[in-house]
Order: structure tokens, then C-alpha cells, then sequence
């Protein structure tokens, strides 16, 4: 680990306003964390935790409304172009794939990589190539995301992101959509990058990930980090009555 | 299109079609015996098509009046086509004042005549600024058409899924490349058929630019009938020229839709 962490939370608040007072909902409370170049922090919880609205601040697709966010040493505020920035370096897999229907698996993987990172043609074709090779399906490339199954889809999706060469991935419950058989396979890649040493923040139900690739658990209840722990220590020995349910209910 | 109907159908439904047919046809002769009318067809084809003194083929004033119709219509189309892009784009964007300005063309537009709208622009506006009434014309039509084109492209942007403009952020695509590249090109297929309504629109609504003196295909009809009384057969001829021209439009987007579509 290095000594500078690579994304630094602090005092992070975000409430989802309602028509009344009563109706708010407060999705992340009070969080503060450091995450450092190398680990794979798995946040888990109770549904309505807030895990995915952290994740979803931590690269500006939700706005939230006091605290900091600092990552790779720019912090994320109202500065458009900090935004920008910050979304280079950090890539998002969703639930839902959101792979672009009109475009094919080659250019679904090298627009941003063109438009953003500005390279050539030829080194597009190179990373899109190489990556495709990684997630394991270099035969769909001509494909449509439609013509694709869920766990290939998704697959695709990570290519995408990695393409970009970002310096952290975060993963928004990546596997929910899919059966089982594509589970496993879109939890190899992950496990694979896992091992590449990429920075991963994973949202995830599946525990058996999170013991065997993460390397941090952050239990999250009703916005607030209840428990924030080493893989191991976690399973073994969880601290808060909260996580002792709630793991009680999971394995 | 007829022949194909009559193929696949029973018999049963041919007898139906053909009674159709048939009752059409005696209220069309029962009603112009009625009136005593002369029905002159066979002049008709002199405006459509004729020959010079040496014996070139020449368009006749009907053809001339739908060149005009077709020219109108095209640069409208595509004038209508940009506007409602810009306007809806401005309307979804978080600017107060390209909003407001979105929304006081739509209002201004949507709920007046559009015949109305001709006359402000030619009687009012194009003085002022020395503007022809072709000009006149294809601003007022592009104007009218745009903020309908300009509904219809905001409901397709707004159809989008949220989860589109969300995997273009977290890949650092900022705005502009978001729409050109994932937001336009989905909107633009899914919103393709109900364009064509608004084109199809425009061109029967140029018919009210023969009011600002535009030999058009409806003034055309208007100015031989005033001199031949052939009321029936041009207005009928006029009416099959529009309907030739908008059903062909529906088909040949039909067919693009069908070409490229891809499956989501």
C-alpha cells in the first residue's frame, strides 16, 4: 500500500429530498474512507443501504450535498472539468450492461477511447482487440449487444471501461441481472483484474467474491458505514450486532 | 397495392371490395349526372405535360406548380428538421434563457394559424427586411413544422434510457459526444416514423402558400380552373398529386426503417 490513498471520502452526505420532511430518504451519512492504489473494497449491505449511491458519487453521476470526494488527487466539485477528469480515470460497470444498442462490440469498446483518450485508429483497434481477449469473447466483435447473451454483454461492458485504462473500477452490482452460469463468468474477469492488482470498489451480494477477491469489507446500513474490515476478519468475526445479522441471512 | 389486397383476400372479402367500388362510383356519377357536369378529362394532360410549337415536351403549369411545391416543401423539410432539433436540444438544456426561448417559439407558434403565421412574415416581416416570397414561404412553413418536429424529437431524446447518458458520463464523454454518438443516432430511429407525420404535414400545409401569390401545385390548379372552369378534374388531379407525393414519403421511409434497423 501507499502511503497517499488513491480515493479519499470525507464527511460524505447525500440525501434524496421528498415532497415533505417525512419523505426523505437519507442514502449515505457521515461516510468517510480512504481507499488505497491495489484494493478491492466490496461494499455490502442490506438493500437501500445506500451502496450504490456512494458508488454512484464517487465518479459524479449522483451529486452529493456536503463532504468531499478526492480522487487521484482531484477533488470532485462543481468544476465541470474536475468531472470530466475524474471519469477518465475511473471506470463504472452497471446492473443493466448498458452497452450502446446501435453501435457493435468494437465500437461500443473504442469511442471513448478515440474521443477521450484521442488515440489512433490502429491503437484502438489494438486495445479493443487486446481487451476482448481478456474478457474472453475476441468472436463477437462485429456483434451487436444485442445479439449477445447477458454475461457477454457484461463482459463487453467491463472491456469498455477498461479501455479507457482507468486508475479504478467500480462495480454497481455487476452479476444481479444475470443466471448463474453467467455469474461465474463474469466473476472470473473480475477476479482476474482483481489479481492484476486494478482497484476495485465491487457492490455485490455474492459473498463468495468478496472472501475470495476482496481484500476490505464495508458494511453499509442506512447510509452509514457500519463496519469497515479486513476480508478475513470480517467473516470471522464481525464486530456490530448489524452485520452479524445481516450475515446471518446471506451464508 | 390493389392487386395484392385482392389476392390474398377470400372471395367473400373481393365481393365486398368491389361493392365498394361500385357504390363509389354510382355517387360520383349519380351526383355529377345531377349537376349536369361536363366532365373533360381529356384536357387535363395538357397541364400536366405538353408539347411546344416545334414539338419539344414542356412541362405544362401543373407540373411547373408541383416543381415549385417539391422545391418548397425539400428546403422546408430540412430547415424544419435543424430548427426542431436546435429547439429541443434547448428546450432539455439547463440553460434558463435557451429554455425560455424554446418555450416562447413553441407557444407562439402552436397556438396560432399558420396561415396567420404567412401572412405576419409576408406582409409584416419580409418588408422590412426585403425578403422574397419563396423566402417568406419556406421561413413560415420551417418555422410551423419545426416546433411540432421539435415535440416529437424531445420525446424521443427523453426515451432514452438514463442508463445510456450514465455509461457515456462514467466514460468521460462529456455532452456534446453524448448526443452525437449514443443520444441522436438511438432518438433518431425511434422517432424517424412520426417525423414522417410531420413531413407529410408539411407538405399538404404548403398548399396555403398560394395565398401569398407562390405558383405553387395549389395555385397552379387554382389560376387553370379560373380560366377552363374544370373545377372537378383539377381539384381531383391536384389532390392525386399531393396524395402520390405523401404516400410515396410514407413508403420510402418505410422501407429505410425496415434496412436499417437493428435488433434491441
Amino acid at each position: 500500500m501507499t502511503s497517499k490513498p488513491i480515493i479519499s471520502i470525507t464527511d460524505l452526505n447525500k440525501t434524496f429530498p421528498g415532497s415533505n420532511k417525512d419523505l426523505e430518504v437519507i442514502a449515505v451519512k457521515d461516510v468517510t474512507v480512504d481507499i488505497y492504489q491495489g484494493e478491492v473494497v466490496v461494499v455490502i449491505g442490506p438493500s437501500g443501504a445506500g451502496k450504490s449511491t456512494l458508488l454512484r458519487c464517487l465518479n459524479g453521476l449522483e451529486d452529493f450535498d456536503s463532504g468531499s470526494i478526492i480522487i487521484d488527487n482531484i477533488p470532485l466539485n462543481h468544476h465541470h472539468k474536475n468531472r470530466l477528469e475524474i471519469r477518465k480515470e475511473v471506470g463504472m460497470v452497471f446492473q443493466s450492461f448498458n452497452l450502446f444498442p446501435h453501435m457493435t462490440v468494437r465500437e461500443n469498446i473504442s469511442l471513448a477511447v478515440r474521443r477521450v483518450r484521442k488515440k489512433s485508429l490502429a491503437e484502438c483497434e489494438t486495445i479493443t482487440v487486446d481487451l476482448l481477449e481478456k474478457v474472453g469473447i475476441t468472436d463477437k466483435i462485429d456483434s451487436y449487444p444485442s445479439q449477445l447473451s447477458g454475461g457477454q454483454q457484461q463482459r463487453v461492458a467491463i472491456a469498455r471501461s477498461l479501455a479507457m485504462n482507468p486508475k479504478v473500477m467500480l462495480f454497481d452490482e455487476a452479476t444481479s441481472a444475470l443466471d448463474p452460469v453467467m455469474i461465474s463468468e463474469v466473476l472470473d474477469v473480475m477476479k482476474n483484474l482483481a489479481k492484476d492488482g486494478m482497484t476495485m470498489v465491487v457492490v455485490t451480494h455474492e459473498m463468495g467474491f468478496a472472501r475470495e477477491a476482496g481484500s476490505r469489507i464495508l458494511f453499509m446500513d442506512n447510509g452509514e458505514i457500519v463496519e469497515d474490515r479486513k476480508v478475513e476478519d470480517f467473516f470471522l468475526d464481525p464486530n456490530e450486532d448489524r452485520s452479524k445479522a445481516f450475515l446471518s441471512k446471506v451464508i | 397495392m390493389i392487386m395484392i389486397f385482392v389476392r390474398k383476400t377470400t372471395i367473400i372479402d373481393s365481393i365486398k371490395y368491389l361493392l365498394f367500388l361500385g357504390v363509389i362510383i354510382t355517387i360520383i356519377t349519380l351526383s355529377s349526372a345531377n349537376m349536369n357536369y361536363n366532365w373533360q378529362w381529356y384536357r387535363v394532360p395538357g397541364y400536366i405535360i405538353s408539347r411546344s410549337a416545334d414539338g419539344a415536351l414542356i412541362p405544362g403549369r401543373l407540373l411547373t406548380g408541383l416543381a415549385l411545391t417539391v422545391k418548397i416543401s425539400v428546403i422546408s423539410l430540412v430547415l424544419a428538421f435543424f430548427i426542431g432539433m436546435i429547439t429541443a436540444l434547448f428546450r432539455l438544456s439547463s440553460s434558463f434563457t435557451a429554455k425560455l426561448v424554446a418555450r416562447i417559439y413553441l407557444e407562439l407558434i402552436r397556438n396560432t394559424p399558420l396561415l396567420i403565421q404567412l401572412f405576419v412574415i409576408y406582409f409584416v416581416i419580409s418588408p422590412v427586411f426585403n425578403i422574397n416570397p419563396f423566402i417568406s414561404a419556406v421561413l413560415a412553413l420551417s418555422l410551423f413544422e419545426g416546433a411540432y418536429a421539435s415535440e416529437i424529437i424531445r420525446g424521443g431524446i427523453t426515451a432514452i434510457p438514463k442508463g445510456q447518458w450514465e455509461s457515456a458520463y462514467s466514460l468521460g464523454l462529456n455532452t456534446i459526444d453524448t448526443y452525437r454518438f449514443i443520444v441522436l443516432p438511438q432518438t433518431l430511429k425511434q422517432v424517424l416514423p412520426p417525423l414522417t407525420g410531420q413531413a407529410v404535414s408539411l407538405i399538404k400545409d404548403s398548399a396555403l402558400v398560394s395565398t401569398i401569390a407562390i405558383f405553387d401545385l395549389t395555385m397552379a390548379g387554382q389560376s387553370i380552373i379560373s380560366e377552363t372552369f374544370l373545377t372537378f378534374e383539377i381539384w381531383f388531379t391536384v389532390a392525386l398529386i399531393y396524395l402520390v407525393m405523401t404516400v410515396s414519403i410514407s413508403a420510402f421511409v418505410h422501407r429505410l426503417e425496415k434496412r436499417s434497423r437493428y435488433d434491441q
